[in-house]
């Protein structure tokens, strides 16, 4: 990197602060920039040497933790996950996450998905609860019913669906995309039970039904998601549990734990020469 | 379970359609092609064709129900349209209501003739 050229790269960025502007306005900064370097790297060098009070989340730098979602050259994008680079471009504007309030110049408040997210009951429902209360063995699953729904599970919560999608956008209301996928994810489970409690969440005229199917979600999902397809997947489930087309399927079977333990596998010993 | 049922049937009044509005582009408007097929449907467009259609029980069913899934269809689609810029249940409540006056209306007007003139 040190051998790369530095460019010189504008960055206009959005910046509000309820407690002092009216209104959002965008400010300019300068960034030399290098190969590899990516929008949070650049974000990073504002906040450390032009303007400390610059706000933005981030964690991981890795894409994992999703924290750093923002609005970059008007799609949403993980700015630890977008190189300067790849977008072609001597100006960059950044702007918070459509969709969604503002709390502070990059960050938006997530609570409204949070709040959808929850409200799904995103996690295992069972009947038999005094097994849910004391675990004492584990639920069986065949690796082809844990791959009607894996993909969904690696969600992040970053929101970037949520800010690309059309419905979200005109209907406040709109249960949004990651609330929905995550629907379907628990009721595609085979160790869930729920989906008496679930779909009555979705089934409104603000849930499930309010998808057009842009594919916006599954198109912006840094991930690799497909939430619309999980929105149709929910979709299906609902009508042939309407029109009782489906048959009642039981979940999982509770299976002991192994009664052997696995033997210990010994911890390689390390010499400080070897390897040299 | 409502909401599921109002969108099942926005998939079958869509699919009706397919099939009914075939019908009638094919026989109204593609005559040409029918002919080529075999069919003397010549003339379909006229007075005397249209009138002598619509005093046969077939196609008055066709056309009532080409207007019924079509209005459902329509009407339903604008109605969720509607609904996402709504903010309260009061305001759906007033739209859908609203929307099953004009579907009304207009499927009453619609029957209207076809029917006068089948029952002569």
């Amino acid at each position: 990197m040190s051998g790369d050229s530095a460019k010189q790269v504008t960055f206009k960025v959005q910046r509000y602060d309820p407690e002092k502007d009216s209104a959002p306005h965008f400010q300019e900064f300068t960034v030399p920039t290098s190969r590899g370097m990516t929008v949070l790297d650049g974000l990073l060098y504002i906040k450390e040497n032009l303007e400390s009070s610059l706000t933005f989340r981030s964690s991981c730098r890795m894409s994992i933790c999703g924290s750093c979602a923002m609005f970059i050259n008007n799609y949403p994008r993980l700015a630890c996950h977008t190189q300067i680079e790849e977008l072609q471009a001597d100006r960059l504007t950044i702007q918070p996450l459509p969709n969604l309030p503002i709390i502070k110049d990059l960050v938006p408040d997530l609570n409204p998905m949070f709040s959808n997210h929850k409200a799904i009951k995103p996690y295992l429902i069972r009947h038999d609860t005094a097994e849910m209360e004391s675990p004492g063995a584990e639920y069986a699953q065949l690796p082809e019913e844990l791959n009607d729904y894996l993909q969904f599970s690696y969600c992040v919560k970053c929101g970037i669906c949520v800010a690309a999608c059309p419905t979200s956008a005109s209907d406040t209301l709109f249960l949004g995309p990651q609330a929905l996928a995550q629907c379907y994810h628990y009721c595609a489970d085979s160790r869930d039970e729920g989906e008496a409690e679930r779909f009555p969440l979705v089934d409104t005229d603000h849930g499930v039904w309010h998808c057009h199917f842009a594919g916006a979600c599954s198109e912006a999902c840094p991930k690799g998601l497909d939430p619309a397809l999980a929105i149709q997947l929910l979709k299906r489930r609902l009508t042939s549990q309407a029109l009782r087309l489906r048959k009642k399927q039981q979940p999982s079977p509770l299976v002991l734990p192994p009664t052997e333990s696995k033997p210990e596998i010994a911890y390689p010993e390390f010499s400080a020469g070897e390897g040299t | 379970m409502r909401r599921t049922y109002l969108w099942f049937f926005q998939l079958v009044t869509g699919a009706l359609i397919a099939v009914l509005l075939g019908i009638h582009i094919v026989v109204q408007h593609f005559d040409a092609i029918l002919v080529f097929f075999g069919v003397d449907a010549a003339q379909s467009t006229s007075w005397a064709a249209m009138t002598a259609r619509a005093s046969q029980g077939i196609w008055v069913f066709i056309y009532i129900a080409l207007l019924a899934v079509g209005l459902y269809h329509g009407i339903n689609g604008l109605r969720n349209i509607i609904l996402e810029v709504t903010r309260s249940t009061r305001a759906e409540r007033a739209v859908t209501w609203a929307m099953i006056v004009i579907g009304i209306i207009f499927f009453a007007g619609g029957t209207y003739v076809p029917v006068a003139l089948l029952t002569g």
